[in-house]
């Protein structure tokens, strides 16, 4: 970790993230993952890159949830070192996308005060790759109150949206307000304080950023408008996307075809054309999303390739591994469930 | 029980009234009877029906529930479910079907938009929507099938106790209360036969002694005329 003044080790994290990025799970290995069993899959990850999570956790879970919880903390480990690595302007542009950890781990922690409960549940439920740091995190597991948590995440990025959230929270009893905050303030602060006139490296970094709230509206509208739920999108309309503003898409929530029709015709249509086709044709979302996910990593991998010494790599490294362990997850808890091979292999996200 | 009737003329009335009696109620109850079963068949289609839509409620909201915890994870699962304290509130009210109380649920607050689940919008994916509205859909038909099929179930317990009653009246009470009724006719008639018996004989004794007072008296007149002619 190291202080924004600094100059950025561009050579040296991208060579990491690249080496770390090339040991990441093949097709190949997706395809024998979805033929094994869950006891075979944690064999499996017991012999790879997982193994050292897979032991220390061993004793304390079993089946699925063992490999659940070994994905999270590998994650943690690979993310943290990739902050620990970086100096200068690259560690706040990898900083600034993994806060998205730091705003789990805050929903968490509020979730489980809300539900009442045990430190430990909600401890084994963090993900520690964000940028607070641990002896935050600590302070956040003994609050005994949502309000506590407020105040201590007081002068964080957190701090101002969940304090003027807190009352929201207050009179309705239900935890959208300051779940809202949080992810708002951490997507507010992915665009803040860009260069004004960046590099093409920085500027293509940006573009990506803005794509991924540009998605990000774009399937909350589409949740929204299939809802029939009656929000004000300055709850949960993310500035900073080019595709909308506010105005627009409180206008195109209450009219789906035309939200659909404005995607479309959008900058992103032909990478989602067959997506928007398949949400006309059977209704669901999920397919939708998983496109959206599919054009993001591709994405990032063609700015990684065309740009190799800058934060493209990394993102796309950061990107690729959440991908992995979604897809194993998906595969461990697919087989847990009985679906097929056919089944789970349509959900997955493979490059 | 029988012989254990005292035969009298009152008794006799007493069990002529409750045959009576138990007649026109075995008529009523075998009338409640078919009217229950009729019911209850209404029921039981409505609850095949409502059956079956749960059980397809109930594997629709696994399979949701299956894949949001494959492709967002349990502990993102878990955390959405963790955001909403407000269990749905239900009301239950009593209707009678023919003389049966069943319950009448009314639920509130199971099916809810996207803002009133608790969990952020902004964060959280469709899958877990989609969970959430395939188990709220379940709940509902929880619900709907609790109604139905207790409902079906007090109508069976009903139909059961009236079955029952109707046997017992028409298998022990009616024979037993015609057995009794038998036996004391028979018995009375024995009684008036014999009484008429009895009272042949006493007629029969009396004549005889009024025939032997007559011959007595007979004689000592003959004695009298005799004494008299000595004279």
């Amino acid at each position: 970790m190291s202080a924004r003044g600094e100059a950025s080790n561009y050579e040296y994290v991208t060579a990491r993230a690249k080496s770390r990025r090339a040991a990441l799970f093949d097709a190949d290995d997706y395809r024998k993952l979805v033929r094994m069993g869950p006891g075979e899959i944690a064999r499996f990850m017991e012999e790879s890159e997982y193994e050292a999570e897979m032991n220390a956790l061993g004793a304390r879970y079993s089946g699925v949830d063992l490999i659940e919880y070994a994905l999270n903390r590998n994650l943690a480990k690979h993310f943290n070192d990739l902050l620990r690595f970086a100096e200068g302007k690259l560690y706040d542009y990898i900083a600034r996308y993994l806060r998205k950890f730091d705003a789990w781990n805050v929903k968490t922690v509020i979730r489980g005060l809300y539900a009442g409960s045990e430190r430990q549940e909600i401890e084994d439920d963090l993900i520690r790759a964000g940028e607070l740091p641990e002896r935050t995190v600590d302070r956040l597991l003994e609050a005994d109150s949502i309000e506590a948590v407020v105040e201590l995440l007081d002068g964080t990025i957190f701090g101002d949206s969940l304090a003027a959230a807190y009352e929201d929270y207050e009179e309705t009893g239900v935890l959208v307000p300051l779940e809202n905050a949080v992810d708002r303030a951490y997507y507010r602060l992915l665009l803040a304080d860009v260069p004004a006139e960046p590099d093409r490296a920085t500027r293509l970094y940006v573009e990506f950023l803005e794509a991924e709230i540009d998605f990000r509206n774009m399937r909350n509208a589409l949740r929204l408008a299939r809802s029939g739920a009656d929000i004000d999108p300055a709850e949960y309309y993310i500035p900073g996307g080019p595709l909308f503003s506010a105005g627009e898409l409180q206008a195109l929530v209450n009219n789906p075809d035309q939200l659909v029709e404005a995607i479309r015709s959008s900058t992103y249509g032909d990478d989602l054309d067959k997506a928007l086709n398949d949400l006309d044709a059977a209704g669901s979302l999920i397919e939708f999303e998983l496109a959206l996910e599919r054009a993001l990593l591709e994405y990032s991998s063609q700015l990684s390739n065309r740009y190799p010494l800058s934060v493209c790599p990394v993102l796309a490294y950061i990107l690729a591994k959440e991908r992995e362990v979604d897809n194993i997850r998906a595969i461990a808890r697919g087989k847990e469930a009985g679906l097929s091979a056919d089944e789970i292999e349509e959900e997955l996200v493979v490059q | 029980m029988a012989k254990d009737v005292k035969p009298t003329r009152k008794n006799l009335m007493a069990i002529e009234d409750r045959i009576d009696l138990s007649t026109r109620g075995h008529s009523t109850l075998e009338k409640k009877r078919d009217g229950l079963i009729m019911e209850f068949m209404d029921i039981l289609d409505q609850a095949q029906d409502v059956r079956s839509d749960l059980d397809d409620a109930y594997t629709d909201a696994q399979r949701n529930i299956n894949m949001a915890r494959a492709m967002d994870g349990d502990v993102a699962v878990r955390g959405a479910a963790a955001a909403l304290k407000e269990h749905p509130e239900i009301t239950t009210r009593s209707k009678n079907i023919m003389g049966v109380v069943v319950p009448e649920i009314e639920s509130s607050k199971v099916k809810k938009s996207l803002d009133q689940r608790g969990y952020g919008v902004v964060g959280t994916s469709a899958r877990i929507d989609e969970a959430a509205e395939a188990y709220e859909e379940l709940l509902e038909q929880v619900i709907l099938a609790a109604e139905v099929e207790t409902a079906m179930k007090k109508m069976l317990e009903e139909i059961e106790t009236t079955k029952r009653r109707v046997n017992a009246l028409e298998f022990k009470l009616l024979p037993e209360l015609h057995d009794a009724q038998e036996f004391i006719e028979q018995k009375l008639e024995e009684q008036e036969r014999e009484e008429i018996f009895r009272m042949k004989k006493i007629k029969a004794k009396k004549e005889a002694e009024e025939a032997e007072e007559a011959l007595v008296e007979d004689d000592e007149e003959v004695k009298y005329e005799t004494v008299t002619a000595d004279d």
